[in-house]
């Protein structure tokens, strides 16, 4: 079911790309008004069954500031923030492809990430129950440390300046199908 | 390979999937895990009533989970099933609470799946014919090793016919092997997999009358202060950092190389001693002679507890001081009681706090402040507590070990809760041995009429070895000057014009022979999966093993507790337990006593062997025969709590055992078949007293002195170790597409001024290599001097060649003019770099002091891509 029109110059890494292409996509229609805009085939690319969820502005992110917000449920452990990171990252949207945004929770134990940004090397972490660190720039990756998954990575949209998540790459810490309404 | 794809979902157990307890077939904890198997076609739901863990999803924080990578598809009974492989979230031990750390947690993707990366397993045996390995039957196989092995034994003696096999997989396996080499051949050309004989890790330690694995885990979290010496347990003990230290002791490290866990350390109130590679033992020294001038020992403990000039001398002589090394070797020259050791040292210069300080590397302030923070300094007495690993006995095996000893029992440690010495390990405690080690008819001998277990990597290279039976080990590339010791292989085997030309079993048996008969060597390779280069390159024979969850097995962790090993999967065709394989093979050769018919056969049979000894678990057998049970099931009862060895019959039942040496444990009349052991109460040696043993840095210096690198001549310190993600040689993990992200490949670690000096970035792939990697040869009967000066003048050390290939991360986690690297990546032989001297006393590996060059080579794809690896330093820390 996997469809995919992926243009090599589209702004997506080949890794995001592979991740992608491995989760269950959509092809959606791309907009009329961005037809021929470069790099429009990337904004096309959303998980399947993952909502199209507007999640901040890209004028309004800071570097270091990290923004938060709830996908793809309004529950405590969906708790994700989207990060400037002032670098390249692999998924990154916008001009510098340097907007990423993850869960928050470290899919070890559950390890509350949240405020844990070093924001000279772009790593989250250590967690404060063992010390788990990942990298930002690289999916998440687990740095050092438990995790058997890294960070969770929410797959961003650019529409102007409205930054939409599409996706989540990898198992958010607690759930066993990240579309299975919690509590449902 | 296969990439790594992150998968947003997870197949649950349902209610009624089948529930395996075991433990982690990886690092010396052996946490806890639970297996859950259920055929392809059903799934759990997420109330906990829906699902056999009895969870309901979402969870919380602690609240237990299952991640992808904790899913695979298994065959049982033939049939295509779910597995499930999660920490033991009620677990009280161990792992409490279901931590984990990721290796362990991905324990699920290590099983056999034929549709999966795991698929290369061995499944047949096979033998090389016109170069290419050949699938056969058991019986073809068995039967060509038997008749080799008779011409060898009949025409060459024991000592032709050797084996080199892990020391871990699993007491079943161990004892047979040990039952075949020791007891049925008797072969003194014997060796594990981390040493190139079966002399002592840990001699200094043992003669100190300190069993090497004492401790609990809940010793390491009663202590306030802990010293670490040679290993970082955050990196390779995962969990019993994170379980077990963190939040407890304040950390004193000794390492060359800053690490998580001492990052963790320095951030909560503790010391980082970085120690330049090999001089551990002066800086040992240099604390002692502190805590002597200031009178800060545990005057009390010392007065009641280390042995006097008495009890050194009791017995004819033949007192504590008849250790394996000290009587008939060195002729005392360790031996001392508390007043000629503090003699000894207050004035022994080397010791002196400025000469330490320069030689370690260690500033005087930070010394002087570890000897404060383990005595308290003249104020109130801290527990402190004393840890030690192979950074530690692999560098300066008997003197860094001796040493160490004596710090702790100065500071008062050794035998009360929270006030230990004791190994922190490596691998589990798999070695059940049978039959002892025939001493008798090693052909090394040291001078002074003292026999040493035979350097079988010598002995190999020299080409005395005819046939050999490697179990589950690299051999060559795990041992010292690999390179130099492949070449050996190659020369033995390969390039022999004697090589398989027919599959007819009378050709192959003559070709064997004839090889045999041109000095030659015929080697047999037990293991799981194509190993380079000892199977793919070198084996003519390879046989198939089940491992991990393929059969009922048992073996215990670092602290000595034993649990079973569910099988709970097929092993892949026709792959058997080593055990069954060595039985059969037996059987061939016409020895009697080899007729189990499973698992537990082994198990109960080897209780005898146990018995009097550390891992002591012939009650649990005594008690299982007297109730009609099987030994296993006993302790499949067990589950993941297991039972802590030596297992004592008290008050009809049995009773584990916290720690050795333990000074505060009261024992009654010993009961059913349990006698109690000296070092139960006591440390264990004559007097049941500790020994301060003195450690002149003198039998060493010369070693050290020719090993130095030469900075001039662009030479660094080449230390090698494990890191947190990858276990061992990555044997799974390589098929492990997470961790294979993760790290895709080898690694180096170099300091920014060395990179910058060499135009090294991180990502740059660099060449190490030497042409001055020293090579100890022949000599089997010494008869006088042991140092490595006297081996120089006997013509027994020889130059040779090394090289390793691995991609550069540049940090300021290692000192500048050393280089750190991963020991034993398949594709990157660091051990090439290693002098294959060993240890004098121990006939073991100085594996964490070797040498190399360095050289930019090109670009690692992952240098710009940002797909792959991570170059983000290991040791940030959080101070928000």
């Amino acid at each position: 079911m996997t469809t995919n029109a992926c243009d090599p110059k589209a702004t997506l890494t080949r890794r995001q790309f592979l991740f992608l292409s491995g989760a269950a996509l959509v092809t959606l229609a791309t907009p009329k008004f961005l037809q021929g805009v470069p790099g429009a085939e990337a904004l096309s690319l959303q998980q399947a069954g993952y909502p199209r969820t507007k999640v901040g502005q890209l004028s309004a992110l800071k570097a270091g500031q990290p923004v938060a917000f709830q996908y793809p449920f309004d529950h405590p452990n969906c708790a994700n923030f989207i990060y400037k990171l002032g670098v390249p990252a692999a998924g990154g949207i916008g001009p510098a492809q340097d907007v990423v945004a993850f869960n928050s929770l470290c899919p070890h134990q559950g390890g509350p990430l949240s405020g844990r940004l070093n924001t000279e090397h772009q790593v989250l972490g250590p967690c404060p129950l063992h010390l788990s660190t990942f990298d930002l720039t690289r999916h998440g990756m687990v740095i050092s440390g438990h995790a058997t998954e890294g960070l969770p990575q929410i797959v961003l949209e650019l529409s102007g300046d409205d930054i939409y998540a599409t996706g989540v790459m990898g198992l958010v810490y607690g759930f066993h199908n990240n579309l299975a309404e919690p509590n449902g | 390979m296969t990439q790594y794809t992150p998968q947003d979902k997870v197949p649950l157990p349902p209610a009624d999937a089948k529930v395996f307890t075991t433990a982690c077939d990886y690092c010396i904890v052996a946490c806890g895990y639970k297996a859950y198997v259920w055929p392809e076609g059903t799934e759990g739901g997420p109330k906990a009533n829906e699902n056999a863990l009895g969870l309901n999803f979402p969870t919380g924080v602690l609240g237990g989970w299952v991640s992808p990578n904790q899913h695979n598809i298994v065959s049982v009974d033939g049939r295509p099933h779910h597995a499930v492989v999660v920490p033991d979230f009620q677990s009280t031990v161990v792992n409490k609470g279901g931590n984990h750390s990721i290796r362990g947690g991905t324990l699920a993707l290590k099983c056999y799946n034929a549709n999966g990366p795991t698929k290369d397993r061995l499944q047949y045996p096979q033998i090389r014919v016109n170069g290419k390995l050949t699938p056969v039957d058991w019986d073809t196989a068995l039967e060509v090793m038997a008749a080799v092995s008779k011409h060898v034994l009949e025409k060459y003696g024991e000592s032709a016919w050797a084996m080199k096999t892990y020391s871990y997989e699993f007491w079943e396996n161990t004892y047979a092997i040990t039952k075949l080499a020791f007891g049925a051949i008797g072969t003194p050309a014997f060796s594990v997999h981390d040493k190139p004989s079966m002399g002592s890790d840990t001699g200094g330690v043992d003669d100190a009358g300190i069993i090497t694995f004492s401790a609990s885990y809940q010793d390491w979290a009663e202590a306030d202060v802990l010293f670490i010496s040679g290993t970082d347990p955050f990196e390779t003990k995962t969990i019993v950092f994170t379980s077990w230290i963190m939040g407890g002791p304040k950390l004193i490290y000794a390492l060359p190389r800053r690490t998580a866990g001492v990052a963790y350390a320095e951030a909560n109130g503790g010391l980082f001693l970085q120690v330049t590679p090999g001089t551990d033992t002066l800086l040992h020294l240099a604390i002692n002679r502190i805590i002597l001038e200031n009178g800060w020992e545990d005057k009390e403990f010392v007065e009641k507890w280390i042995a006097s000039s008495w009890d050194v001398d009791a017995g004819m002589g033949r007192g504590p001081r008849n250790t394996p090394w000290q009587w008939r070797t060195t002729w005392g020259q360790f031996s001392a009681d508390y007043e000629s050791y503090k003699k000894w040292l207050l004035e022994y210069e080397p010791a002196q706090l400025e000469n330490a300080a320069k030689v370690t590397g260690v500033p005087t302030e930070k010394i002087r402040q570890a000897a404060e923070m383990l005595t308290g300094a003249g104020s109130s007495r801290p527990k402190a507590s004393f840890a030690f690993e192979k950074g530690n006995y692999w560098s300066n095996n008997y003197l860094n070990t001796a040493s160490f000893a004596a710090m702790g029992l100065l500071c008062g440690a050794g035998n009360r809760p929270g006030q230990v010495i004791s190994r922190m390990g490596g691998h589990q405690r798999g070695w059940m041995g049978g039959p002892g080690y025939p001493m008798d008819k090693s052909p090394e001998k040291l001078p002074g009429r003292r026999k040493i277990q035979l350097d079988l990597d010598r002995w190999t290279a020299a080409g005395n070895v005819r046939f050999v039976w490697v179990v589950g080990t690299t051999w060559t590339a795990a041992m010292a000057a690999s390179q130099e010791l492949a070449n050996s292989f190659r020369k033995l085997t390969v390039e022999n014009p004697n090589q398989i030309k027919s599959t007819n079993k009378q050709d192959i048996i003559n070709a064997l022979i004839a090889r045999v008969d041109s000095g030659g060597m015929v080697v047999v390779d037990s293991d799981i999966y194509p190993v380079e280069p000892i199977n793919t390159e070198f084996a003519d024979i390879v046989l198939p093993a089940a491992a991990w969850g393929e059969h009922d097995a048992t073996r215990a962790n670092g602290e000595r507790r034993l649990r079973l090993y569910s099988k709970f999967y097929d092993p892949p065709g026709e792959a058997k337990p080593d055990w069954w394989a060595i039985a059969k093979f037996a059987k061939k050769m016409g020895f009697s006593g080899w007729d189990w018919e499973n698992d537990n056969d082994v198990f109960e049979e080897a209780a005898r062997f146990s018995r009097g000894g550390v891992l002591d678990y012939y009650a649990l057998v005594w008690y299982a025969r007297n109730n009609g049970l099987r030994g296993h099931e006993v302790l499949r009862e067990l589950g993941t709590q297991g039972i802590q060895t030596p297992i004592r019959w008290v008050n009809g039942k049995m009773e584990g055992t916290a720690r050795l040496h333990d000074s505060t444990l009261q024992l009654d009349s010993p009961q059913g078949p349990t006698v109690h052991a000296k070092w139960l109460t006591h440390f264990d040696s004559h007097s049941g007293k500790a020994l301060l043993l003195k450690s002149p840095w003198e039998l060493w210096s010369d070693f050290y002195e020719r090993v130095t690198p030469d900075p001039a001549k662009g030479e660094f310190w080449l230390s090698t170790g494990r890191i947190n993600e990858i276990w061992q040689s990555a044997f799974d993990d390589v098929r492990k597409p997470y961790i294979k992200q993760r790290w895709p490949d080898t690694w180096v670690e170099i300091h920014p001024d060395d990179a910058a000096q060499y135009g090294i970035e991180s990502g740059d792939v660099v060449r190490m290599f030497s042409d001055d990697i020293q090579v100890q040869t022949g000599g089997w009967v010494r008869v006088k001097g042991y140092k490595f000066t006297d081996l120089v003048k006997a013509g027994h050390i020889q130059s040779g060649k090394g090289e390793a290939i691995a991609v550069a991360i540049v940090s300021e986690d290692v000192r500048p003019g050393a280089l750190f690297t991963n020991f034993l990546h398949p594709a990157s032989p660091a051990n090439s770099l290693v002098h294959r001297v060993p240890d004098p006393f121990a006939n073991v590996h100085r594996f964490k002091l070797g040498k190399a060059q360095i050289e930019k080579i090109g670009e690692s794809p992952y240098k710009k891509s940002l797909d792959e690896m991570t170059f983000k330093p290991r040791t940030v820390t959080f101070t928000g």
